[in-house]
């Protein structure tokens, strides 16, 4: 006759007995036989539904039902039938022992009746842990709503100091605020809109020897980025953690958010293999932004945070999401997982964090330049041969736009697009001094003129920034 | 955790199967404790338990743990701090894993217990 192991707890029900010999054809009828037999063993093996409990396994032998016939799988008189149960666990966290609070229960109410949220959603968002790169414009929205929506541990990661230029967009840090870390500002509102959420903060910059320290603790990240490098470094931590990277970017007008790396979907990489060349893609603080544009892109990050953790809805993996503020649509772009990816892929090959700043040929930030480069000239230089009356010419190759708000006297506006065409406007034989904003476009004329055979061009460093800060400080900032 | 009688002497390390952090989740296959269940037999021994770490954080039992147990065995949650061993505690779960009372644990001679390494 086929033979039933009764685990040890059982015996107890089983009239001590460490085995059973009886008879049936199935696994069903051996299983029920036994617990006519036992009836207080029923009760451990089967839910008042009538069904087998649903932590118990049976094996015939050496092979789990499941995988046969279930219990009707038949037994013949030399198998052995053993009963396992599946046995899982953890610590999600301290906090999952905990409930609502009654003041938490109030303050949640909006959320608790929502069938689809609920007091099980909103346990969700109250065990789970998010990580925003960056309290800038994107990180601003996503913070106070994160924070207001009652997410349990929201991290921070950001160096900066609040400037004057990001309170157009930047909602998180109030005027009072500038010059202070946007940590303690943005910490301070956070706390002040729910001080149920436990904050943590991290002061540096993201980098490839942090990041995974930073990023292993949290369940989701959120990339409130603002540079290539970054948002590699982002991506590849993400895949190399296994962990949902919830992105956005904005631009003047337009916007962009998905999820990469979640469940099997694409990831940065597989839209964007290969960062764009440096300079081509001009940041908001070169192309500037609307300042409204942050705050809409940075709540579909935060709504789609939310999603994931409390599992409702369709996240929006595998699809780009593409909005224009000035037609006011939105529009989305199909995302497929690329098996080629180096890092997501098939086969990988980037295993490892690598140097962002090398792959996107950017110098690394946040380093003041060592003194002049070569072609440069100081602003200070420049005054003195303004007042020194020398002939030369000064070319402005900022944007018509930004000559209105401030330009240097004397100065001759060629927009950076519009050199090739102008070179006659300009003599060889002269001195030329080229500015911009900060240096940086000016950076590709002087490079430009030097090629269509210019030999006495300089470079402004710092540009007109720099011309506000040591020379004259009536010509505003912006 | 095999034992006779309430009392374990040998802790037979499983892998953890979960596919994901195995710092804050865990999974037994059940062929794994269907083959400890067949070595205690051969021993003349019992599974009496099962153990799982909580690292840097209480040994509590948690509702993950509660939802995916069963009534059968001890369950022991160990903490562990910054990689070494803080405190213990054993629960039993009832049969609707429902609720998990907690039970006394007490700490044998530690030479006379035995590890093994599997």
């Amino acid at each position: 006759m086929p033979k039933i192991l009764i685990p040890t707890p059982l015996r107890q029900y089983a009239g001590n007995q460490s085995e059973v010999e009886l008879s049936g054809g199935t696994v069903g009828e051996l299983l029920d036989a036994l617990s006519r037999q036992h009836a207080e063993l029923r009760r451990h093996l089967y839910s008042d539904q009538g069904k087998l409990r649903s932590f118990v396994n049976v094996y015939v032998n050496d092979e789990d039902i499941r995988h046969l016939a279930k219990e009707a799988t038949p037994v013949s008189a030399q198998d052995t039938i053993s009963i396992v149960p599946s046995i899982a666990g953890g610590a999600t966290a301290p906090a999952e022992t905990a409930t609502l609070s009654k003041e938490e229960i109030l303050r949640y109410s909006r959320h608790l009746i929502i069938p689809e949220i609920g007091m099980e959603g909103q346990l969700k968002l109250k065990q789970a842990k998010v990580l925003l790169i960056g309290a800038g414009g994107l990180g601003s929205p996503l913070a106070l709503y994160l924070a207001a929506a009652g997410v349990g541990r929201i991290g921070l990661v950001d160096f900066d100091v609040v400037d004057f230029t990001n309170l157009q967009r930047q909602v998180i840090h109030a005027t009072a605020d500038v010059g202070r870390k946007k940590l303690d500002s943005a910490i301070e509102s956070m706390s002040a809109i729910n001080p149920h959420v436990t904050l943590d903060r991290f002061d540096t910059a993201l980098t490839s020897e942090n990041a995974l320290e930073i990023l292993k603790d949290y369940d989701i990240v959120v990339d409130g980025t603002d540079n290539f490098p970054t948002r590699y470094l982002v991506n590849d931590a993400c895949v190399l953690l296994g962990k949902p990277n919830v992105y956005g970017s904005i631009f003047r007008f337009e916007g962009q958010a998905t999820v990469f790396a979640y469940r099997g979907g694409p990831c940065y990489r597989c839209l964007y293999p290969e960062p764009p060349p440096p300079g081509l893609v001009p940041s908001c603080a070169e192309g500037g932004v609307l300042g409204i544009l942050p705050g809409l892109i940075g709540l579909v990050q935060a709504t789609e945070a939310v999603k994931l953790i409390t599992g409702i809805g369709e996240p929006l993996v595998g699809r780009l999401l593409l909005y224009d503020a000035l037609a006011m649509r939105f529009r989305e772009l199909k995302l497929r997982r690329d098996p080629e990816c180096p890092v997501c892929g098939d086969h990988p090959t980037v295993r490892e964090l690598i140097d962002y700043h090398q792959f996107c040929g950017v110098p690394r930030g946040g380093q003041a330049p060592a003194g002049l480069k070569e072609g440069e000239m100081d602003v200070t230089e420049l005054k003195v041969k303004i007042d020194r009356g020398d002939r030369f010419i000064l070319v402005d190759v900022r944007e018509p736009h930004e000559f209105q708000i401030c330009s240097i006297p004397g100065s001759v506006l060629i927009p950076l697009g519009e050199l090739s065409k102008r070179t006659g406007e300009l003599n060889p034989a002269s001195e030329i001094v080229v500015h911009c904003k900060s240096g940086g476009r000016s950076a590709r004329a002087v490079e430009f003129l030097k090629k269509s055979g210019f030999e006495n061009v300089s470079n402004l460093a710092g540009g007109i920034l720099a011309w506000s800060d040591k020379v004259d400080p009536r010509v505003p900032k912006y | 955790m095999l034992g006779v009688s309430g009392v374990a002497s040998i802790a037979v390390p499983l892998e953890n199967s979960y596919h994901g952090s195995q710092t804050d989740r865990y999974e037994i296959r059940p062929e794994d404790l269907l083959a400890v269940d067949r070595q205690a037999r051969r021993e003349g021994l019992e599974l009496i338990g099962i153990y799982h770490s909580h690292p840097d954080c209480d040994a509590y039992f948690s509702v993950t743990d509660l939802k995916n147990s069963c009534a059968w065995y001890s369950f022991v949650v160990v903490s562990i701090r910054e990689g070494r061993f803080d405190h213990a505690k054993s629960f039993r779960p009832n049969a609707d894993q429902t609720v998990a009372e907690p039970e006394d644990l007490a700490y044998p001679d530690l030479e006379e217990s035995a590890c093994q390494r599997s």
